[in-house]
């Protein structure tokens, strides 16, 4: 039942895992360097992604969901951001297939970085607006991915033997000398045929996340789209690859609920058809339940608790995650007795060996404030870090943590 | 009981006290300009009739998705704006509504110099957009607003107690010592303290940020707050501690709200009584409890549908098809029929919708060359070539188009390559009361789903009929 290590804890939970990893996060650790010292933004976390699952990352704000995300694909900026520790380990379609080991996605050079980045992983952005170019039409911006990672599919119907300039059209690596010499015969015709081609691909992946008129949307500019427009031209171009990983940071925070239904809609039944493993991140638990198959509920930068989304949700066992819940509003609750977790998230300034939650924790005891919680086995798939579940020296036991379940 | 009123002058007899804040009739409009000379080209009818009254003590909820005029009938209220049509009164008693509700249909020309003087005296009293001198800051005074974002709303350069003491200062309330303590007081009944008194805004956190700027909205003692989304920029947990304050708040002091929220499950807690806003109008108006146990407008139910619930046991979250239409040109009829699941032929069909539904034909929207329209209901579509003009007055008849769409038209004429299409004209749906003051803008809920569509009588109200009941009950057994 009780399990020391967290590691070890998390490897008992692979050996009964049926489906394969896509990815595996160990111990990660992200640090930012500020004035008042390093701020432990994300400070020891490990999961696991399966292969077709999504799993949620739920938390407030602050709580270091997105900078785990981002670590996926190195966007951390870096100074001020630190990579202090731990490792992503990724099982790409053919890592699998060969059986052969995972890239550790913190160790690779940069160029393969780069190769990976809108490949294999994907990311999809909060705000639909700020994650568009302004300056270009959408044309040009979902084309870029395939002149990034698919110059193969776009030379295909120019047959076996393509000039070299061509080729080079084909990655976006041409010159500006070189630019002037397509626009004129013999290439100009090659040219266009290349363009006609990354049309097709582009109206194809436009097609994709049911855009109607995609060869009118194509040329149209981010500002003439709604905001949940903009969000199906983003999943086209994260999808446009086929990836392995899909991370949707909170994708339909800046959208209506109706927009938002559909948004969500469309992202599973994608999901579903290409494969897809999704690591989805958002604030909101009911959007969540909702979606995924598992979760991980994050609180200052550690998680605090996973398991299957019946578990956490049918059976909190975190007193933050049962704080988290008993918070949204319903029908069931009276007004003015909703019930709030006091205080704010602690600063993450060098903080000390303790539980992060102690502070607005109305069970804390000694022990929260000076020890870091084990991640316990409370279920076959439930992870916990509370002093309340730790048996092992028998002492803490709060059962006053019944009354939090409403 | 309640006086949302479609049109002015239904208001139901017995009408307890008198309201804190009647709105009568409301739009705002903003130009559209274009052009070196900033010529005038249209309006956006952010708000457009919007008619409710919040009475004493209780909380009024306006929901709606962004751009549906929520927001800005919130500020035409709190008085920061006027607006460009109806009126909007502070403590209009009984029998000046009353008399109100007698003179206001009749035309300005044809009053009589007694209507004309009693209008007159209410108006200087009352009318929040006529207000001056005295009456003027007495309402300045007795309604304030909390806004969403605490970040853009405290001034980053001034001292907690400054922002807190501004209003009391301005209005010669206190000074000195005196103005302190208040302050102090004021922080403390919003759960602040006096160590927070020489700090900037920037020092806080959002909840905190957002009780600094409770504590400023209370500082004169108000009788009507304007709770424009306060808690939309929060986390979950922090959310809860600002609405048990609120509502603290609200018990100890007899404040009255207008709660303004996109959140479903926000604003449900913390009303009484709920109007649903659709591009600038109201689509349903009721008590809290009636509206999400037995929403009677396609919109309402759309909005519940599409609203994640995390106690519920299955899973039912729907969206709504398309995005919500121009303000700037809003659509003929009922405002929601380009995205309702339940449209009938009679909800406002227009040439508008038959262009967007060309447009989601590639092949079909490629020949269209031009629009030439005669009115909102009749026009001629114009063609490249004649083969395309065929192909879309085929698609039309062998059913490619909606339905309720294709019932609507009047006529389709082909002549060479142009189609002439005609809609039935249809006058706009108005809020009406369908019992316990429960009103609705949906044609199916009100008397004239009896009435006979023109094309094919009996077909048509059958389909109507047959699908009010049925999404009615849907909605029922997924509340429950």
């Amino acid at each position: 039942m009780l399990v020391n290590e967290s590691h070890v804890a998390i490897n008992t939970r692979y050996d009964r895992a049926t489906r394969p990893l896509v990815a595996s996060v160990r111990d990660l650790k992200v640090y930012f360097e500020a004035k008042a010292g390093v701020v432990h933004a994300v400070d020891g976390v490990s999961f696991d992604i399966r292969d077709g699952e999504t799993l949620g990352l739920v938390g407030e704000t602050g709580c270091g969901k997105s900078v785990t995300a981002r670590a996926f694909i190195r966007l951390v900026p870096s100074p001020p951001g630190i990579y202090a520790g731990g490792e992503i380990d990724f099982w790409s379609t053919e890592a699998r297939k060969n059986g052969s080991d995972p890239i550790d996605l913190l160790e690779i050079p940069h160029d393969e970085m780069l190769a990976i980045r809108g490949d294999r992983i994907a990311m999809i952005f909060q705000d639909p607006g700020k994650a568009l170019n302004p300056a270009l039409s959408i044309r040009s911006q979902v084309a870029e991915v395939f002149y990034q990672h698919r110059s193969e599919d776009i030379l295909e119907p120019m047959g076996d033997h393509v000039p070299r300039l061509i080729r080079r059209a084909a990655q976006q690596q041409t010159n500006s000398f070189e630019r002037i010499l397509l626009k004129f015969p013999p290439w100009r015709a090659k040219a266009e045929k290349l363009k006609e081609r990354v049309d097709d691909l582009v109206a194809r992946a436009l097609t994709e996340t049911q855009i109607s008129n995609p060869r009118t949307i194509m040329d149209s500019y981010p500002h003439e789209l709604s905001g949940g427009m903009k969000q199906r031209v983003l999943i086209a171009q994260a999808l446009a690859c086929n990836p392995d990983l899909l991370i949707a940071d909170e994708p339909t925070t800046a959208l209506d609920v109706t927009i938002q239904a559909r948004i969500l809609e469309l992202i599973s039944e994608l999901q579903e058809r290409l494969e897809t493993s999704v690591l989805y991140i958002s604030h909101d638990l009911s959007l969540v339940k909702e979606i995924c198959d598992r979760v991980a509920v994050m609180y200052a930068g550690r998680i605090v608790e996973t398991g299957t989304t019946e578990e956490v949700f049918s059976d909190p066992k975190h007193p933050y995650t049962r704080g988290l819940m008993a918070a949204v509003p319903s029908a069931h609750h009276k007004r003015g007795e909703l019930a709030a977790i006091e205080g704010t998230v602690p600063e993450l300034v060098d903080p000390p060996p303790a539980c992060r939650f102690n502070t607005r924790c109305p069970f804390a005891v000694e022990i929260c404030q000076t020890t870091d919680p084990r991640v316990l086995m409370v279920g076959a798939e439930h992870t916990v870090a509370c002093f309340a579940y730790d048996t092992s020296d028998g002492s803490v036991v709060l059962p006053t943590l019944e009354r939090w379940v409403s | 009981m309640t006086s949302v009123t479609a049109k002015e002058g239904t208001q139901p007899p017995g009408a307890a006290q008198r309201a804190v804040i009647s709105v009568r009739g409301v739009e705002k409009y903003f130009p559209i300009k274009e052009g070196t000379l900033q010529r005038v080209v249209g309006h956006v009818q952010a708000v457009d009739g919007v008619s409710f009254d919040v009475r004493p003590g209780e909380t009024m909820g306006l929901v709606g998705e962004s751009g549906c005029g929520k927001t800005t009938l919130g500020r035409c209220i709190g008085g920061l704006v006027p607006p460009s049509g109806g009126k909007i009164y502070f403590r209009l008693s009984d029998e000046d509504a009353a008399r109100l509700d007698v003179i206001d249909p009749i035309p300005e020309a044809d009053r009589t110099v007694e209507q004309r003087k009693q209008v007159g005296r209410i108006d200087a009293n009352h009318r929040v957009d006529v207000l001056s001198g005295k009456a003027w800051r007495m309402y300045r005074r007795n309604c304030q607003i909390v806004f969403q974002d605490s970040f853009s709303s405290l001034n980053p350069r001034q001292l907690v107690k400054d922002l807190v003491g501004r209003p009391l200062q301005v209005h010669k309330e206190a000074s000195g010592q005196e103005l302190t303590e208040r302050v102090v007081s004021l922080l403390e009944s919003v759960g602040l303290g006096r160590q927070h008194l020489y700090r900037y805004a920037h020092q806080f956190s959002g909840g905190q940020r957002q009780r600094i700027s409770i504590a400023r909205a209370l500082a004169l003692d108000p009788e009507f707050i304007v709770l424009d989304e306060p808690t939309s920029a929060l986390d979950v947990s922090v959310q809860a501690q600002i609405l048990n304050l609120l509502h603290d708040l609200q018990k100890e002091r007899g404040l009255t709200y207008l709660f303004i929220s996109h959140d479903l499950g926000v604003v449900r807690l913390m009303s009484d009584r709920i109007a649903v806003m659709y591009l600038g109008k109201v689509a349903e108006y009721g008590t809290a409890t009636e509206l999400f146990e037995d929403p009677r407008h396609p919109y309402t139910e759309a909005l519940l549908a599409a609203n994640p619930d995390i106690r519920s046991e299955e899973s039912m979250m729907k969206g709504l098809k398309g995005a919500v239409p121009n303000p700037a040109k809003p659509p003929e009829g009922c405002r929601f029929h380009t995205r309702c699941p339940v449209v009938t032929p009679a909800c406002g069909w227009e040439v508008d919708d038959s262009v967007a539904w060309l447009q989601t034909h590639e092949l079909l929207a490629a020949g269209l060359a031009d629009v030439q329209r005669r009115s909102n209901f009749d026009a001629t579509l114009v063609f490249h070539d004649e083969e395309s003009a065929s192909a879309v007055s085929q698609a039309i008849q062998n059913g490619d188009m909606p339905p309720a769409m294709k019932a609507a038209l009047e006529n389709v004429s082909t002549e060479g390559r142009s189609v002439q299409i005609t809609f039935f004209p249809v006058e706009p749906v108005e809020l009406e009361d369908i019992g316990d003051g429960h009103l609705t803008a949906c044609l199916l809920q009100t008397e004239r789903r009896h009435q006979t569509w023109p094309p094919q009588p009996s077909a048509d109200t059958s389909s109507r009929t047959a699908a009010n009941p049925s999404s009615a009950s849907t909605r029922n057994s997924s509340t429950r």
